[in-house]
């Protein structure tokens, strides 16, 4: 513990030394233009800004809003405009006046939004509360599950009374951007985090500091705590500006913080140029960002939100109780990414790995055999394919996203072929490096490692399924998924052969590995279709 | 000029061989695809036009009360389907039996203020959904309400388009698409010039027939000759999905415009500063007090691409020389400020 905080301070007292030379008048320069700049961009920057002219005339409310353009005319003036196409629609006090073409139409549909708000502005403000708002709604709750007797202790909520015209959407947009902000800094600090990586690498002092006596689990742990306290004081900070609860607020945020320093952790790692750095650091902020996000959106109408810790930030903004099952769904992947991210740093963290200047895709190879190395092939293949399985399901997910824009006959192929070759890579390339080193040789120790990965992937895949499962919904779909035990034997066998065709055309019969895995993907792709025509 | 160019290729073809231009090309496909995925998701789940399409015909709602209240017509309107029921316990009744979404209760003798009971199941994804479809009727019914309070509602019969999607691709997917790549080159400038740097290479370059502008040109140059290939790309391929763009060479050369912007004064930033991680992080903040402050000037580069683009009848070429006048201006000060990289 003694030796991680003496990294720790050494860390302080070198961002110190770095930021010394600026003078705090260009700091204070700085961080006035970042909340300025947050100041301005809050309202202004809007979906559509700048999208729509409208010609007005006569009494109509006064439209501040960022997608307008207002040209005031007069009645004749604005119609000619109007047909002329140079305004897209023309408001005659109360009389709307617009073109039959889409961009007017659409022009009217952004006007009917605005005007309806502002028209609720002005009855609200120009009569008594009970006749401008005359209509409450109480909503309650039934339990569906009543009549049939389970759960008849279930606490009913209590009556919420709503006003129609003056309840917001349930999208949960607000909430999701101000959980938003918590993320934007712990990404900026982690970005000095492997800043201070790169830093010590240039100079070599990172070589010193792995000479000494200490471990490179301490070197990574002593690095990251200064940015960890820093990153958790910002999540308090936030949560006491935006009146969030603190203790909450960091329960939720400290496992997110960890997983994106583990991620962070890892760029350093692979970098050759400084370009590399810049990349790999822009891609992995937008795919944990979008990872964070997307699922967010959907907090209240699907359950798989609770992916996403945002969504229980989303919760606790909008007063919403949630339990420790809920907490735990989104918190454990990520704390378990941490964990393997730390494991895969104290195999990578030395000077020769560090400092090689290979391909990518080498680089990441030597990465592979340096973590399965150190321990027995029989153990270390199948705990790789299982430990991988959060990680195949984000790409899948990501998969998913980009298959959303193509023709939807092509959809379903293009996901079938991109996800079998994902889980084709994941459960060979483990065996593949090993063999490369010459760590296994015989072609039955290589079908015995396939068959081990092979079983490491299924158990992962539907423990990842029935986890998800059962927390998220009831559990009538998991049993379904286990009711046929012996079917789970079928998927098995087909993981093996499609794994066992990889490794052995890589290593017996010295086929390119991108030619091995084509050829796997292809089987399981047809594996994979055949059960979907079988299902129909 | 043939050193300039060398220096040119040398960074173009360490761009291609590091592959880090894939990543880059990646992560802009990955966001334009995925924001539009999120769209969708949205469109299908928050907006009720849409989930009367898919799924709406099959709302039962259950109503208790008078029957010839108005809500029930304008719910029957929205495509919903009421059946009538004389008490509570009735409807609760059918409502366990699986036969009824929800259930609304008007109490009898309403005045000019009336209270309505909603029931709704016990689920977030199916309450809120319904909470979603009868939004509208019930905004309808607090208009007729107020009608009979005498307070007059104007704007009440507009229609228009659903605007999400066109709002979406001109204000958001464009802009991203066409400046994304402008950001990168900026960063790049500040990776390429901090490398140098930092690694102590600077002088054996100079030491070639090149000023150090004539280097920092070079590398500028690189940067924004990447970034023009990207925009192209681009407009290729939203011309593809048949999104028509207007005035698409004012687009480019805007594109082209900013990213210069951008790479100079990534440059400047780099010549002060000298080191990547300082530099980085000064850029990142310049650039969004740059969004910022064009933003409230109303001279925003985002707002004139979408402009352009939808053929705006106020918005030229004059809107892109603007940038052009303020690109010359930046450079002029990289001309004085370079030397400082030397020494």
């Amino acid at each position: 513990m003694h030796q991680i905080l003496v990294i720790a301070w050494r860390e302080v007292s070198r961002l110190r030394k770095r930021f010394s030379g600026t003078s705090p008048i260009t700091v204070i320069l700085l961080l006035a233009a970042l909340g300025f700049s947050a100041f301005a961009l809050r309202n202004t920057v809007a979906l559509g800004s700048g999208l729509y002219r409208v010609g007005i005339s006569g009494e109509v409310p006064a439209i501040q809003d960022s997608r307008f353009s207002i040209v005031t005319v007069d009645a004749i003036e604005g119609k000619t405009l109007l047909d002329k196409h140079i305004i897209d629609v023309f408001i005659n006090g109360a009389q709307v006046i617009y073109r039959d073409d889409d961009k007017s139409l659409y022009a009217v549909k952004a006007l009917k939004q605005y005007l309806e708000k502002q028209e609720l502005i002005r009855i609200g403000s120009s009569y008594a509360e009970g006749e401008a708002f005359p209509l409450r709604v109480g909503i309650n709750y039934l339990n569906a599950s009543q009549a049939s007797g389970q759960n008849e202790a279930a606490p009913a909520k209590p009556e919420e009374i709503i006003i129609p015209s003056l309840t917001p959407p349930p999208a949960p947009f607000t909430q999701v951007i101000v959980a938003l902000f918590y993320i934007m800094p712990i990404t900026f600090i982690s970005i000095f985090f492997t800043s201070s990586f790169m830093d010590e690498k240039i100079n070599r002092r990172l070589t010193i500091l792995l000479s000494a006596p200490i471990t490179p689990f301490q070197i990574m742990l002593g690095k990251m705590l200064p940015y960890a306290v820093f990153a958790l004081a910002t999540t308090v900070l936030i949560a006491i500006l935006t009146n969030g609860n603190i203790l909450l607020a960091l329960a939720i945020f400290a496992p997110t913080t960890l997983f994106i320093f583990a991620i962070y952790l890892m760029v350093p790692m692979f970098y050759r140029t400084f370009k590399d750095t810049t990349f790999i650091s822009m891609l992995v902020t937008t795919l944990t960002t979008s990872y964070l996000v997307f699922p967010a959106m959907f907090t209240g109408s699907n359950d798989l939100a609770y992916i996403s810790p945002l969504t229980l930030a989303v919760k606790m903004y909008r007063n919403e109780p949630f339990g420790w099952r809920e907490y735990l769904f989104p918190s454990l992947p990520m704390a378990a990414i941490f964990g393997f991210a730390m494991f895969a740093g104290t195999r990578m963290l030395n000077e020769e790995f560090l400092m090689g200047y290979k391909p990518i895709s080498r680089k990441v190879a030597d990465a592979i055999y340096l973590m399965m190395a150190h321990s027995q092939p029989y153990l270390s293949v199948p705990i790789w394919s299982l430990l991988m399985i959060p990680a195949v399901y984000m790409i899948q997910v990501a998969f998913l996203a980009f298959a959303s824009n193509l023709p939807i006959g092509m959809m379903l192929g293009a996901i079938l072929i991109a996800s079998a070759f994902v889980e084709e890579v994941v459960k060979s390339i483990g065996i593949v490096v090993l063999a490369e080193h010459g760590v296994v040789t015989s072609t039955r120790n290589i079908i015995v490692l396939a068959f081990l990965s092979a079983l490491g992937f299924l158990i992962g895949e539907k423990l990842l399924l029935l986890v998800s499962i059962s927390i998220v919904s009831q559990s009538s779909i998991s049993s379904a998924l286990f009711s046929a035990g012996i079917f789970l034997l079928i998927p098995l066998f087909a993981h093996f052969t499609f794994t066992a065709i990889v490794t052995v055309l890589r290593t017996k019969v010295k086929l390119p590995y991108t030619v091995a895995l084509t050829a796997g993907t292809l089987v399981h792709f047809f594996y994979n279709w055949y059960l979907m025509g079988g299902m129909r | 000029m043939i050193p300039f160019l060398a220096v040119v290729k040398k960074e173009l073809s360490s761009v291609l061989r590091d592959r880090t231009i894939i990543i880059s090309i990646l992560i802009q496909l990955f966001i334009a695809s995925f924001s539009s995925a999120l769209l969708l998701g949205m469109l299908s789940l928050y907006d009720a036009d849409t989930i009367m399409k898919y799924g709406g015909a099959s709302i039962k709602i259950g109503m208790v009360g008078a029957s010839d209240n108005p809500l029930e017509s304008f719910m029957t309107k929205r495509g919903i389907q009421i059946t009538p029921f004389a008490t509570l316990t009735d409807a609760e009744t059918e409502f366990y039996q699986g036969k009824l979404n929800a259930i609304i209760l008007i109490p009898p003798n309403i005045f000019n203020t009336a209270e309505i009971k909603l029931y709704l199941p016990n689920s977030d994804a199916i309450s809120s959904l319904i909470r979603m479809v009868i939004q509208e009727p019930l905004k309808q019914y607090e208009n007729y309400l107020r009608a009979q309070n005498g307070i007059e509602v104007r704007y009440t019969d507009l229609k228009g388009k659903p605007t999400t999607s066109f709002e979406f691709v001109y204000s958001v997917l464009l802009p991203m698409l066409m400046f994304f790549p402008a950001f990168v080159a900026g960063s790049m400038t500040v990776d390429s010039i901090t490398e140098e740097v930092e690694n102590n290479t600077l002088q054996t370059l100079l030491s070639a027939p090149l000023t150090i502008n004539g280097t920092i040109s070079a590398k500028i140059t690189a940067a924004v000759i990447l970034s023009i290939i990207q925009c192209i790309a681009w407009m290729v391929l939203l011309w593809l999905n048949r999104i028509a763009i207007q005035n698409p060479v004012w687009i480019l050369l805007l594109a082209v415009i900013v990213a210069g912007i951008t790479s100079t004064s990534a440059a400047l930033g780099a010549a002060l500063l000298r080191d990547r991680e300082r530099s980085q992080f000064v850029y990142s903040l310049i650039l969004l007090t740059a969004i910022a402050i064009s933003t409230l000037l109303d001279l925003s580069p985002i707002e004139t691409v979408s402009r352009l683009a939808i053929g705006d009848y106020y918005t030229s070429g004059w809107n892109v020389a603007v940038f052009a006048v303020f690109l010359a201006g930046l450079y002029l000060l990289l001309l004085k400020i370079s030397r400082r990289l030397v020494v």
